[in-house]
């Protein structure tokens, strides 16, 4: 009796684990986004990441450290040429075991691999609808999935699976026009919360052989008003900034316009052309990207939505002096 | 010329003689056309083998030899390879085999700068820096294009939003080269209207 008891017991935790909780849904969606923010701008995190896109997948090792506002982090790829990026601050340094390479660079962004995602800013409505669909486990951790779901072609779908203690992003998928998985990023195993020790963010292979490359200044930026613009966005995307940037290779500051619908963002470049270039589309991983030349100038749409949406925007793009 | 001078130039080319002979060859070359013409002519032939009209690097190395004899002259004497006169593009039996490690040439280029970028400016900046460790991400498929991904990946992070996929994109970039590039056939549907 005692051993069948067991057995009740563990069955009705098993169901309870596929059902929302009290806890869970008496939140909003909003709300879980909100509490997500607040986890990713100050959560402390390790573990073990599987992301999968292509039918292939990619293991990497990750330690995420905030202390006084500085993101420190490491993350390292399993398998192939074992990639090892090293951040401290806005220093980051790309090791590549097998060129025997070090490539230190400068990212001037708050982001990390994991650190954003819809923000609180985000009104959802026409676009998307946002809702919380049930519970599940994910490493190894009870989770509150939610689901935003795209109206129209012109964006992706989002799954979240938030950790129900403290929000954070356990995993996420990006789901196509017809359900299928794009790329999915997912914790196997992970620890939060919990203290770090520093060796933990050092690199695991000696660099003392390697060479080692500065990277050029990347930019300069400053706010302008653009006479360039869309005559044919797709619906809910707005200019949400419109800056010059002096990129590498390209002789004259690069016109950055970019687009948000609240969730996915597009930017779109445009400089003078260097002759004339047929229309080209490439991708890499979620993102599309569409170059087309328009008078004398090249405008190259980019964004984590589906190709049709950047073909759109940067065919649509007028200059109106 | 005797053959030793050939082999220098040819070792030249591929990046790997010594770094003493190196500058006495360019000391030679800033006073000798004929020694710089044969560089020339090895540089181009490894380029009419792969059937292109200019390649990678060819600016860099062009720049290099420009810029350490200081002399307009080689300048000029290199630029009649990349406007791609018919008689270079002519194999010539006698530097063939030097040809043949053109590409290696282009490669050993790429280990002395960690550059192999078409642009000049560009390329004449990572040679001038290669003993300061200077960088510019060597191979990639289509820099300017890279940049644009970088660039938005980095202004995605401030809206938040879905920029998750975009910071995977960097990763991507570093570990690799874009994909799935692929041009539209030339039309006029191609190339949108003129701008007003």
């Amino acid at each position: 009796m005692r051993q069948l008891s067991a057995t009740a017991t563990v069955a009705i935790g098993c169901l309870l684990a596929g059902t929302p909780s009290v806890a869970a849904t008496d939140l909003s969606p909003n709300d879980w986004l909100s509490k997500m923010a607040d986890a990713v701008k100050s959560t402390n995190y390790e573990g073990t990441v599987i992301r999968t896109r292509n039918a292939k997948e990619e293991v990497l090792k990750v330690v995420h450290v905030v202390t006084d506002g500085v993101i420190r982090e490491r993350v390292v790829v399993q398998e192939g040429n074992g990639l090892e990026i090293i951040r401290n601050g806005n220093e980051v340094k790309c090791i590549l075991p097998d060129l025997q390479e070090v490539r230190v660079e400068e990212w001037n962004d708050q982001s990390t691999l994991f650190s954003t995602l819809p923000s609180t800013d985000i009104r959802f409505g026409s676009e998307y609808d946002v809702s919380v669909v049930r519970t599940e486990r994910v490493a190894g951790r009870k989770a509150v999935l939610l689901a935003i779901r795209p109206h129209d072609e012109y964006r992706f779908g989002h799954r979240i699976w938030l950790d129900a203690e403290t929000g954070f992003p356990l995993q996420t998928k990006l789901i196509g026009d017809e359900g299928n998985a794009i790329e999915q990023v997912k914790f196997a195993d992970i620890s939060l919360g919990k203290e770090i020790h520093s060796s933990a963010l050092a690199p695991s292979i000696s660099t003392d052989n390697f060479r080692w490359f500065t990277s050029p200044k990347r930019t300069i930026t400053h706010s302008v008003k653009t006479d360039w613009s869309s005559d044919d966005l797709p619906p809910g995307f707005r200019v949400i900034d419109s800056h010059k940037e002096e990129l590498p290779g390209s002789e004259k500051p690069v016109t950055h316009i970019l687009y948000s619908d609240g969730l996915a963002n597009v930017s779109v470049f445009i400089e003078t052309a260097k002759g004339k270039k047929p229309a080209r589309r490439s991708r890499v991983g979620a993102s599309n990207s569409f170059s087309i030349q328009v008078g004398d100038h090249q405008v190259t749409a980019v964004g984590e939505v589906p190709a049709r949406a950047v073909e759109q925007i940067a065919s649509s793009m007028q200059s109106n002096p | 010329m005797n053959d030793t001078i050939r082999a220098q130039i040819s070792a030249f080319v591929d990046g790997e003689l010594p770094e003493n002979e190196a500058e006495m060859l360019l000391r030679r070359m800033s006073q000798d056309r004929e020694l710089r013409q044969q560089a020339a002519e090895y540089l181009a032939v490894g380029r009419a083998m792969r059937g292109e009209r200019t390649f990678a690097g060819m600016d860099a190395l062009r720049e290099r030899i420009s810029d350490a004899i200081d002399d307009t002259s080689v300048q000029q004497d290199l630029e009649s390879v990349v406007s791609g006169s018919p008689r270079y593009l002519r194999p010539v039996a006698g530097v063939a085999i030097a040809a043949t490690v053109a590409l290696a040439a282009v490669l050993g280029l790429q280990q002395m700068t960690g550059n192999i970028a078409g642009d000049a400016d560009q390329a004449r900046d990572a040679v001038a820096d290669a003993d300061n460790r200077g960088y510019v991400v060597p191979d990639q498929a289509d820099d300017q294009l890279r940049e644009y991904y970088l660039r938005h990946a980095a202004s995605s992070s401030y809206v938040g939003a879905s920029s998750i996929n975009a910071r995977l994109v960097t990763l991507e970039l570093v570990d690799g080269v874009l994909v799935e590039t692929e041009e539209e056939p030339e039309s006029d549907d191609a190339t949108a209207p003129q701008t007003p």
